[in-house]
């Protein structure tokens, strides 16, 4: 069994990287795949924050990498699901901890076992960024709607390409529908057109997302949240299920709803 | 180029790493410019005495008579070393006085000049997203858009078959007849030659085919056409 891996990444701090890493970890995993998640960010650990794990961590990336441990060893069940499970980064260390010959041979031996490899990927451009784009088959470029997100994403975009990325997807986050419409947000059409790469699914803002943070539980647990309805979307359509995005738009959604009882 | 007006100072006396540089003005008269290296010298001497001194003679050539006063005067006045002499790529000087040190005149034959290969101009392929820099030596046709935070420079014509949208400068060599082609027009910045534009605020009229930017009147023009 040949899994796949992802490297999530964004250019810019603060995107929603590792929330995104958790929910479409977690919303495949729900699905079934077995499911594995590195934290690549070395020196700033929080991907096992996100999930709510951090007090199991024994082992860490860096201690894989230099042979202190086996790879099954470091990694951290998740609470709920059996088949989800968290490669930590070490807290203590730097970046250059790790090569990217490393992380390729780490990636090419967890494939074997697991169908979805994620990678979270830390700020920036730099070794860390290096480090965890190596491996990958498939990046997810994470953006908000603000051209400062917007220019990095594009910069990474480019970089991917130059190391021979083949796959390349965008996740348009924290998309408020509203400011949108009153023309204060660039609108997902506007994003994609300058960027160029193929949508992957729109997350609206919402302030579940700080909640299911500091919970340690992944919105996608939440039917009720729109934005864990979003990202279980984009799970699918990593899958490969067709599901056309604009339903992901709740106000166009409420506006339809709205114009056939004025009839 | 001329760096200093009729009436600016004969010299300039900069300082950078390796110490003090001494650059006369191209149209300043010998005398002015030993006159006043002693007058900024004697001024003050405390602060240059000891240090070396570059003289360079990119922009003037000097007969090495006049070298040799100005080194003399240095030295004289500020206790100030000529370290080096820099020299651009204006030879002539330099063989007109070996010559006359042989009693022979010397004469270069260059290759001919026409066999050089003419630059070619560099197409991309690609969208040139930020970050990225292309760089030519003549035109520069860009296959696909040029994204904020892109470079794009051509001593010639840029081509854009795209929105650009990043900073494009043609004629970067000083070629004020250089023009840029886009489908549309909205950069950041445009530079043609050694003129920079910014967009003027608001919005712009949604060309019909494509734009071009040229410099008309000393000033960047955007034409939709």
């Amino acid at each position: 069994m040949a899994g796949k891996t992802i490297v999530v990444t964004s250019g810019k701090g603060g995107v929603g990287k590792t929330t995104t890493v958790a929910n479409i970890g977690t919303a495949l995993a729900k699905k079934g795949h077995n499911v594995v998640l590195i934290d690549a960010d070395i020196g700033l650990r929080n991907l096992d924050v996100v999930m709510g794990l951090e007090n199991r961590i024994v082992y860490n990336l860096v201690d894989i990498v230099e042979g202190k441990c086996k790879s099954a060893q470091a990694m951290i069940r998740d609470r709920k699901l059996s088949n989800l499970h968290v490669i930590p980064s070490a807290q203590t260390r730097e970046k250059d901890a790790v090569n990217p010959a490393q992380m390729k041979s780490l990636c090419a031996e967890l494939t074997e076992q697991f169908d979805f490899v994620f990678i979270d990927c830390p700020a920036g451009i730099e070794r860390g960024f290096k480090n965890a784009i190596a491996a990958a088959d498939v990046a997810i470029v994470v953006t908000t709607p603000e051209v400062s997100a917007i220019r990095d994403a594009d910069r990474v975009i480019g970089l991917l390409e130059a190391n021979l990325v083949k796959e390349t997807h965008l996740i348009v986050n924290r998309v408020n529908q509203k400011m949108v419409k009153k023309g204060d947000m660039m609108s997902v059409g506007d994003i994609v057109t300058l960027l160029s790469v193929s949508l992957l699914g729109i997350i609206p803002e919402s302030e579940d997302v700080v909640v299911s943070t500091n919970r340690g539980v992944p919105l996608v647990h939440d039917r009720s949240s729109r934005p864990g309805i979003a990202y279980t979307k984009v799970a699918a359509r990593l899958e490969g299920e067709e599901i056309p995005l604009d339903e992901d738009n709740g106000v166009k959604l409420m506006d339809r709803v709205k114009r056939f009882f004025m009839g | 180029m001329t760096m200093f007006s009729e009436g600016g100072p004969p010299a300039q006396i900069k300082a950078d790493r390796d110490g003090f540089v001494l650059a006369p003005s191209p149209d300043a008269p010998i005398s002015a410019i030993v006159e006043y290296v002693e007058k900024r010298l004697r001024e003050s001497r405390d602060f240059f005495f000891g240090s070396k001194m570059a003289l360079d003679l990119r922009e003037r050539p000097f007969r090495p008579d006049e070298i040799a006063a100005l080194r003399q005067t240095m030295e004289e006045a500020g206790g100030v070393k000529l370290a080096e002499v820099r020299i651009g790529d204006d030879h002539s000087f330099v063989f007109s006085w070996v010559g006359q040190q042989l009693g022979v005149a010397l004469k270069e034959y260059k290759e001919s000049g026409d066999c050089a290969p003419k630059p070619q101009p560099v197409i991309v392929r690609t969208t040139c997203r930020s970050g990225a820099r292309v760089e030519s030596p003549a035109e520069c046709v860009v296959l696909g858009d040029v994204n904020p935070g892109a470079e794009v420079l051509a001593a010639g014509d840029i081509v854009v078959f795209g929105n650009l949208r990043g900073m494009a400068h043609a004629g970067a060599w000083g070629d004020r007849s250089a023009r840029i082609w886009a489908l549309s027009i909205e950069p950041n910045q445009i530079r043609i030659a050694d003129l920079v534009a910014v967009p003027p605020k608001g919005g712009k009229p949604v060309p019909k085919r494509f734009e071009m930017a040229e410099i008309r009147e000393d000033r960047i023009e955007v034409t939709t056409m």
